[in-house]
């Protein structure tokens, strides 16, 4: 065999030889080479002559590329059980959401507090919003991974009930859960603009020099509806998971209503909630003006109180009628 | 609606994932009598049943270090050459295989014979697509 054919197949055994485990490439680049050797004797002898470089490079073309062919002998590796899949995407949804809406609170909302620049906070909440995602995901993988590297074996998915699989959800389940992650975003979106708007404010100045004072109460109501916001933000994020969590949900959602219409009737007592001072109008105007805006700001109150109401009579009339999901039926096996 | 490139793609996925279990059974009969790689893969090729070097030789090694096969690294017409033959648990194993295969053989005969469908011809040929 002329010397450039061996070198070519030297060359060929010499790559796959790269790619494969120390303690096996002898073994393995010794039987491919044989192999080749073999291959290539029998088209000489077939054609009568011995193959030329370009004979031989169509052979190691046919065979594949020194990663393919060193990849075959490799074992199948995997990251994860298959098997565990759907458990470390369910996993994996948990821990991000239980990261991302606390680092939410955090970045987005500490920048507010602080009157950051709008462009310098949006920046940070996207570093930071990738760098727990890097990390969060990088963990929860690594997690899995050993758990699959060391065969550990989960009790629940040989020891299992069907009586106890969760019932099939209906169309009803999914209408409330996207109407509580709504109502989720809604509370945050909520809660970030009463914090932007109000957060040590006692004032609002205009152009001209009129300055719309708040009444004192404002103050006082600022952390119980920052708060009740955020808690029925977070109860819509945990009802969105948990669609089926009914009658906790009815009785917790007629609590958060509850402080919210004592909120609504402490702002309705106090009554005179802003005062106008500076700018150029007569006494009567500016009465007229202040009037206005109160009175604007009282139905804005009393509309809040209704929608109040007529949410916690909702979840009342849930409770009451003691309509608790029942278990979809199951068609019997054939 | 399957263009003809996934519809090949799938039938080769399909043909590949059939053959798979063939072709242990195809490579622990044939070394009943010792064969090196190559002899072997040109015996199984001979009989009808090619099989890629890039698929024997890992299968070979598998099924070594299952303890189906043993192998020797032996001189022939002045080369070393692998041999591999049936290891005694391989003979114990191959002939429930065997029998597992004809069972199974048994019985898509049943029921292909049952929807009147005896050869691939018969229906169209085994790529031809459904309209």
């Amino acid at each position: 065999m002329p010397t450039t054919n061996t070198d070519l197949i030297d060359r060929y055994l010499h790559a796959v030889k790269f790619w494969l485990p120390k303690a096996q490439q002898a073994d393995i680049v010794a039987e491919i080479g044989e192999d080749l050797q073999s291959l290539v004797e029998e088209r000489e002898a077939a054609l009568g002559h011995t193959l030329d470089e370009d004979d031989v490079a169509v052979i190691l073309k046919k065979r594949g590329s020194p990663l393919k062919v060193a990849s075959s002998y490799l074992p199948q590796q995997r990251l994860i059980n298959p098997a565990m899949l759907p458990v470390y995407r369910l996993v994996l949804k948990i821990v991000l959401c239980w990261v991302f809406v606390p680092l939410f609170a955090f970045v987005f909302l500490g920048p507010v507090l602080a009157f950051a620049h709008p462009g310098e906070m949006l920046l940070r909440c996207l570093v930071e919003y990738w760098r727990a995602a890097f990390m969060t995901v990088g963990m929860v993988t690594t997690v899995f991974a050993l758990l699959d590297r060391y065969q550990v074996k989960f009790k629940h998915a040989d020891d299992w009930n069907p009586r106890k699989l969760p019932r099939v959800p209906g169309t009803q389940d999914t209408m409330t859960r996207w109407n509580h992650l709504a109502g989720f975003i809604f509370g945050f979106a909520a809660a970030a603009f009463w914090v932007s708007l109000m957060w040590q404010r006692s004032e609002f100045a205009f152009s001209g020099g009129t300055r719309l004072i708040l009444g004192p109460l404002w103050k006082q109501i600022y952390w119980p509806v920052l708060g009740l916001t955020l808690t029925g933000a977070f109860f819509d994020l945990l009802s969105s998971l948990s669609p089926r969590w009914t009658r906790v949900r009815s009785r917790v959602r007629i609590g958060i209503d509850v402080c919210g219409l004592v909120i609504v009737a402490a702002l309705l007592k106090a009554g005179n909630f802003v005062e106008i001072s500076g700018g150029n109008f007569s006494a009567a105007d500016l009465a007229n003006k202040v009037a206005w805006i109160n009175g604007m700001i009282d139905w804005t109150v009393i509309a809040a109180g209704v929608i109040t109401i007529f949410d916690a009579a909702g979840a009342a009339r849930f409770l009451l009628r003691g309509k608790r999901a029942k278990p979809a039926a199951i068609p019997s096996a054939m | 609606m399957h263009t003809n490139a996934a519809s090949s793609e799938l039938f080769d996925n399909l043909r590949l994932e059939l053959r798979r279990g063939c072709l242990v059974v195809a490579v622990l009969a044939q070394l009943y009598t010792e064969h090196y790689g190559y002899a072997l893969r040109k015996a199984l090729g001979d009989q009808g049943l090619a099989i890629d070097e890039n698929t024997l030789y890992p299968l070979l090694r598998r099924l070594e270090s299952q303890g189906l096969l043993v192998s020797q690294w032996r001189e022939e017409e002045k080369r070393n050459k692998r041999f591999y033959r049936l290891s005694p648990l391989g003979e114990e194993v191959l002939p429930d295989l065997l029998e597992e295969w004809r069972q199974m053989t048994a019985a898509l005969e049943r029921i292909l014979g049952g929807r009147g469908i005896a050869s691939a011809a018969e229906c169209g040929g085994p790529r031809k697509e459904e309209k």
